[in-house]
């Protein structure tokens, strides 16, 4: 079976705005994959006018926000980075079992790559107001974080359009449904601490803050 | 052995996509028709009893299963769609309508198609497919695995559409509009009315053009192809323009009150008050002020409430009285209260009486209330100087300070007139009661309204003056002329004919009161007000009346001289009238305050 890859746009958001951000995707992207007996439950978000959909199973939801509370733990500590999270769509297959390998195979059918560029918060610099060319005005800032928050709610909305048009697209792929199964299994990854890309990440930040490297996660 | 895997396939598949369409409408009329359920389904206990006899919120119901999507409750329309669609695979269309509430007449004005879904259902393949599967070889059974295999693709595939439009419904902007309806608190002035029209008028060019298009991609089955569009506006191009949250306002053109009645004002009397007490003023009872409205409403929001307005400004306005300089408006609204203190009051009975008469104008027709009201004895006292009031208030109003203080009587008096005759008849007659009752029709002696001292009559006062033993009809008789009630006189109780003799009088009264906007000379007075044997104690309680307001006292002089004039007119009235009675029967029925000495 193919495995068929969507990337979603890129989105750039603040760190409190993940949380819903995540949210809003990932239930978006398992509600079409639930496609087993379910109750919707429509969510508003908080941050922004758009109503997403839940499948309306806790266990999706848990883990949901299981995996989003691992990611803002991992991006407090790896801050002004890029993060990229993976959600795929498995089967499962079990092997033969054999004499050293008793493994349940999956077989991923779909990845969804979602992408979050975290911006660091802007503060003027503590003490030097009256010197610092950075500081900022409290009327431009709130006017600019609103004109922030308004592309990032229709950049939200395309996301989410483009979830709807790759799911319409791409229906072969999807597995046959299942009686007693409620949704897809999938599995939530993000980059972490082991990537190849650590390394040129702490570069990065040795020369941007000129301090010692913090410890590995 | 086609056949029969065709047959089992065909009704399946005509099945699937019957159910597909009932699917999309519900999916979208669940999202599109305001305050029809509730949001989240979990927790809820929604029921949909037109869709399925289940009772309990957690049970699935037989439609939930199809593409196991179970949705909220099942909206009229889509039992009426199932009824219809039953037989035939036409398209679905549901616009999705705005409608402008309150709008103008023509109601295309006040309507936008926003949305227009699209369900189609396309079949022309059904030929091809079956001429494939004819020509098609191999055994039963793989064709019997192959065409569920394909009913499967089907389903699910339609299933994975359904899921689609779930999300795709609310992220629209009609989604928002169905959002902000449904929230609580608010007067829209819109509604959001999804429509299954079964006649579809396209839209035009530059209404296409307006709108964007988002198409489903098509769901192959077996013996056709569905497909799903939907055409909608942006949130720009939508006037979703609400009112803001209702405040707590009041409502002056209630029914029946003065506001809602255009009555004819008194333009020559500008109002010295602001909006305020005009308000109070004007929310007096409808039937009894209405007609002196003097000037346009006041704002809504500027008495706190109407009732105590009311009151506040009859507190508010005693004071002017004396300056004479309360418009017309006004006159009854500056009618006594307890500041209300005519010099030559005996008492402050009258006072604390006619305050309580203009009370209770606000919600009946005003019993000008007197002493006598509760004390016949009393009934006398007060009357010279209610006399007084009433003469000044028989004058042209507007330009008159003294006529303020009794306009009010004036113009109970003349708004009563109608009534007084409808219920009283202008016929006196012996053996009849006077009705002297605004708004009643039914027969009361006036034993009874005196006995009645919340029997609300607007003419009890007149009525009183009229049954003064110094306006008695006898008064007439023996002198030609009204003779002046004593300031002492014992009042007791009237005779009938007094009875009869005041109504006529009233009557006459009536007839002959002027309209407010009759210059000053023209006006009338009543001659039972006015004694030419007793033209000096007139002329002090007249004196008494304007000294009441301080730049009333001339046109308190004037009056008199106009009433002294209309009393001679009367005079010969009576004169002539007299000679005729003799000349008919006794029985003739006054119709003059002068007859009433026959009755």
């Amino acid at each position: 079976m193919n495995c068929e890859a969507c990337q979603l746009k890129e989105l750039e958001v603040e760190s409190f705005e993940i949380r819903e951000v995540l949210r809003c995707i990932l239930h978006t992207i398992v509600f079409h994959r639930a496609l087993g007996l379910i109750r919707p439950k429509d969510v508003d978000l908080e941050l922004f006018e758009i109503t997403y959909v839940q499948c309306g199973e806790i266990e999706v939801e848990k883990k949901i926000d299981e995996k989003i509370e691992q990611l803002i733990t991992w991006i407090d500590k790896h801050p002004n980075k890029k993060c990229q999270i993976c959600l795929s769509f498995y089967e499962v297959k079990t092997k033969q079992p054999s004499w050293f390998t008793n493994k349940i195979e999956r077989s991923y059918w779909e990845q969804w790559h979602i992408s979050l560029n975290v911006l660091l918060p802007t503060k003027p610099p503590i003490g030097k107001s009256h010197h610092s060319k950075l500081v900022v005005d409290p009327g431009e800032e709130s006017e600019e974080r609103s004109s922030r928050r308004t592309l990032l709610e229709q950049s939200l909305q395309e996301v989410l359009f483009q979830i709807i048009k790759f799911v319409n697209e791409k229906k072969d792929h999807v597995p046959p449904i299942n009686d007693g199964v409620i949704y897809c299994p999938f599995e939530i990854t993000f980059p972490s601490a082991s990537d190849s890309t650590f390394g040129m990440d702490m570069l990065k930040r040795m020369l941007h803050s000129g301090s010692h490297p913090s410890m590995l996660s | 052995m086609n056949r029969s895997s065709s047959n089992s396939e065909g009704p399946k598949a005509e099945q699937i996509i019957f159910e597909f369409f009932a699917k999309s409408l519900h999916i979208i009329l669940e999202s599109r028709t305001p305050f029809m359920s509730s949001r989240n389904f979990s927790g809820d206990q929604m029921l949909c009893s037109p869709c399925s006899s289940s009772s309990s919120s957690s049970s699935v119901r037989p439609r939930d299963k199809w593409f196991n999507l179970a949705l909220r409750e099942c909206p009229a329309e889509l039992e009426s769609f199932d009824i219809g669609r039953r037989s035939s695979v036409e398209p679905l269309v549901v616009d999705v309508v705005l409608v402008v509430v309150g709008g103008e007449q023509d109601e295309t004005k006040n309507e936008q198609v926003i949305e227009r879904w699209l369900v189609q259902y396309d079949n022309r393949r059904v030929k091809e497919a079956a001429a494939a599967s004819a020509s098609s070889s191999g055994s039963s059974s793989n064709r019997r695995s192959s065409s569920n295999n394909k009913l499967q693709v089907m389903y699910k595939k339609a299933t994975l559409l359904l899921r689609s439009l779930f999300v795709m419904v609310r992220l629209l902007p009609a989604y928002k509009i169905f959002r902000e309806l449904n929230s609580s608190g608010q007067i829209c002035k819109f509604k959001l009315v999804p429509k299954v029209p079964t006649i579809v008028e396209p839209f035009t060019r530059r209404e296409e053009a307006e709108m964007q298009k988002f198409a489903f991609t098509p769901v192959d089955t077996i013996c056709g192809r569905l497909y799903m569009s939907v055409l909608y506006r942006s949130l720009s191009d939508v006037s979703c323009q609400h009112s803001s949250p209702v405040s707590p306002t009041f409502i002056t053109d209630y029914v029946g009150s003065p506001l809602a009645d255009p009555l004819k004002r008194f333009p020559s009397l500008p109002l010295s008050y602001g909006s305020p007490p005009l308000l109070s003023f004007q929310r007096r009872h409808s039937w009894s002020f209405d007609r002196y409205k003097a000037s346009p409403p006041p704002s809504v929001s500027c008495s706190p409430s109407p009732t105590r307005s009311d009151s506040q400004a009859l507190v508010r306005r005693l004071p002017d009285i004396p300056t004479g300089r309360r418009k017309e408006s006004y006159v009854e609204e500056c009618f006594p209260s307890q500041e209300f203190s005519p010099p030559c009051s005996p008492s402050g009975h009258v006072d604390a009486a006619v305050s309580r008469g203009i009370t209770r104008t606000e919600s009946a027709p005003v019993r000008i209330p007197a002493p006598s009201f509760e004390s016949k004895q009393n009934l006398v006292a007060p009357s010279p100087r209610l006399k007084l009031l009433r003469q000044a208030s028989l004058k042209p109003v507007r330009n008159s300070g003294a006529a303020e203080s009794g306009a009010g009587l004036e113009k109970l008096f003349l708004y009563g007139r109608e009534d007084f005759r409808r219920s009283s008849g202008v016929r006196l007659s012996t053996n009849s009661s006077p009705r002297i009752s605004l708004s009643r029709s039914s027969s009361r002696s006036y034993q009874d309204d005196i006995d009645d001292t919340d029997f609300p009559c607007p003419f009890d006062v007149e009525y009183d003056e009229i049954t003064d033993p110094s306006s008695r009809p006898g008064s007439f008789d023996q002198r030609g002329d009204i003779h002046e009630p004593p300031l002492d006189s014992s009042g007791g109780s009237y005779p009938k004919k007094s009875q009869d003799a005041a109504v006529g009088a009233l009557v006459n009264m009536l007839k002959k009161a002027p309209p407010l906007r009759q210059d000053i000379s023209e006006s009338s007075v009543p001659e039972i007000y006015w004694n030419n044997n007793n033209k000096t104690g007139l002329g002090q309680e007249i004196a008494a009346a304007s000294s009441m307001t301080a730049s009333g006292i001339g046109l308190a002089a004037k009056t008199t001289a106009d009433a002294m004039e209309e009393l001679r007119s009367y005079k010969e009235m009576k004169n002539v009238l007299l000679s005729q009675s003799t000349m008919g029967s006794s029985s003739v029925t006054a119709t003059t305050p002068f007859d009433v000495t026959e009755s």
